[in-house]
């Protein structure tokens, strides 16, 4: 490849500060479902995995539904100083329980692609509340909110990736999301999209 | 004179909803069929619409089909039958949180959206309460609060504390704090634009589910009709009906002029036509010059 089709490449996969692709770590790609996969494989051992998912799935939800909501009071309302509110402490004790049933979450063959949606979704919900909880009136105030949104989008993106109704069969479109307006590629059978662009 | 017409439309619906989730106390009564619809406003160079309904994909599918939805249509299809896209609507009246009402704010890319600050705000409290007391959450998606982070990032979300006149010429805002929801609010229509209107139009939201919630039989409490709350409050049935007072009063008590929007009857009172879709098209009324869209 020539140093121009490099430069080319480079350019074209550079995200704008508020795309949540941005972020750097694993990209949100469609992985299949675990109840998906236990019907498939007949597996006992995936259908516990997917049933201990659930809680999951719903602290994530909560978390990330949470976290949105004080952004958008900080944003609109006006409400920069989130750190002492009881809200973002209880998201927080809420994260650390999460934090326990992920680390218990124990993902059989097949599933680690999904296992890793998940923490990937906790992760980027931990930037955003860490940033909250230093979220004071200040001149940078305004650039630390921004990449808490980014944090956030991000998480439910992955989220989104890991929750998908009928993976392989209905996209998640991340593309209002990405900058770069491209749709997700479905994940490839192993589970990594082998750092593609989605 | 009237600046605007408006519009039901509906683009879903329950077949058979349990009636006491639309009437207050109404146990033992049946179903009924519940219209999912939003409102579309147009004139003075404005196209506003009160919600815009859910997507039926990800979590708000979930929802809709929790809820036993049918028939869901892509608000381009719905929108299309009065002769409007989606990115005709610059001004979006969200009455509250429910997905049903503002699950579907990217479809409707040039809007800017209002909203109650006190809905956000205690649904972030909400979401932070207990599994155990996860009652007050019914009906929410999450991920409609993380759009809302989009639409605030780009200034096109504004929270509202209280009442607000003249969003629009002649439109007001008006809010019901622990009713139906924790922040829902009504969208009032001074079609005249004068200050003491004679040609006012109340859109509901979900503070009234059907005309029933503004006539319903009064025998219980020895009068002839009586305000009935929705099924559904997460704030109390008294602050429904207080709510309910002050819309009311706003028509000058002519009931026909708060519109419910989940009500099957309203075909009964309004023009209306049912599309190819079967889904019902109700003109509440008309522009000066504008021409009917549903004979």
């Amino acid at each position: 490849m020539t140093e121009q089709k490099h430069l080319f490449t480079r350019l074209a996969q550079s995200h704008k500060p508020d795309c949540m692709l941005s972020l750097a770590g694993p990209e949100p790609a469609i992985v299949p479902r675990p109840e998906e996969l236990a019907r498939t494989l007949g597996s006992d051992t995936v259908a516990r995995y997917a049933e201990a998912c659930r809680p999951v799935y719903e602290d994530l939800r909560r978390i990330i539904g949470q976290i949105s909501g004080l952004a958008i009071l900080a944003r609109v309302a006006g409400h920069r100083n989130l750190s002492d509110l009881p809200e973002l402490k209880r998201c927080e004790e809420r994260a650390l329980a999460t934090s326990e049933r992920l680390f218990a979450l124990a993902a059989p063959p097949g599933a680690e692609s999904h296992k890793r949606q998940l923490e990937a979704a906790f992760d980027f919900s931990r930037r955003a509340m860490r940033t909250f909880s230093s979220l004071v009136p200040s001149a940078s105030a305004e650039e630390k909110l921004g990449e808490a949104e980014v944090a956030i989008k991000r998480a439910y993106a992955h989220l989104s990736a890991a929750t998908a109704p009928r993976a392989g069969l209905e996209m998640v479109d991340f593309s209002h999301a990405c900058c770069c307006g491209v749709h997700a590629d479905p994940a490839p059978k192993d589970g990594k999209n082998g750092g593609k662009h989605v | 004179m009237s600046d605007y017409s408006i519009w039901v439309l509906e683009y879903c619906y329950v077949p058979n909803y349990h009636k006491s989730g639309v009437l207050y106390g109404a146990h033992n009564e049946g179903y009924v069929k519940l219209p999912y619809c939003y409102v579309v406003i147009k004139g003075r160079d404005h196209v506003a619409m009160v919600d815009v309904g859910y997507n039926d994909k990800e979590y708000g599918k979930t929802l809709g089909d929790r809820f036993g939805v049918e028939n869901w249509r892509d608000p381009k299809e719905v929108l299309a039958e009065v002769g409007l896209t989606p990115e005709d609507v610059d001004t979006v009246f969200v009455t509250h949180a429910h997905f049903d009402h503002f699950g579907n704010v990217e479809d409707f890319p040039n809007a800017t959206f209002y909203i109650q600050e006190r809905e956000i705000s205690k649904w972030v409290w909400a979401m932070s309460l207990p599994d155990r007391m996860r009652w007050m959450m019914i009906a929410v998606d999450p991920g409609d609060i993380v759009r809302g982070v989009d639409l605030a990032r780009d200034k096109r979300l504004v929270t509202v504390d209280g009442a607000m006149e003249d969003v629009l010429p002649g439109i007001d805002l008006h809010a019901a704090p622990d009713s139906h929801t924790w922040g829902s609010m009504w969208v009032t229509v001074r079609n005249d634009g004068k200050a003491q209107s004679s040609d006012t139009w109340v859109l509901a939201g979900d503070l009234v589910y059907q005309f029933d919630n503004l006539t319903n039989d009064g025998a219980v409490v020895d009068v002839e009709e009586m305000y009935t709350p929705v099924g559904l409050a997460v704030g109390s049935q008294a602050n429904l009906i207080l709510a309910t007072e002050e819309m009311m009063s706003q028509v000058g008590y002519e009931s026909r002029r708060v519109i419910p929007i989940h009500e099957e009857r309203l075909n009964d009172t309004f023009p209306s036509r049912i599309s190819k879709e079967g889904l019902r098209i109700t003109e509440i009324c008309l522009a000066d010059g504008a021409g009917s869209k549903v004979s």
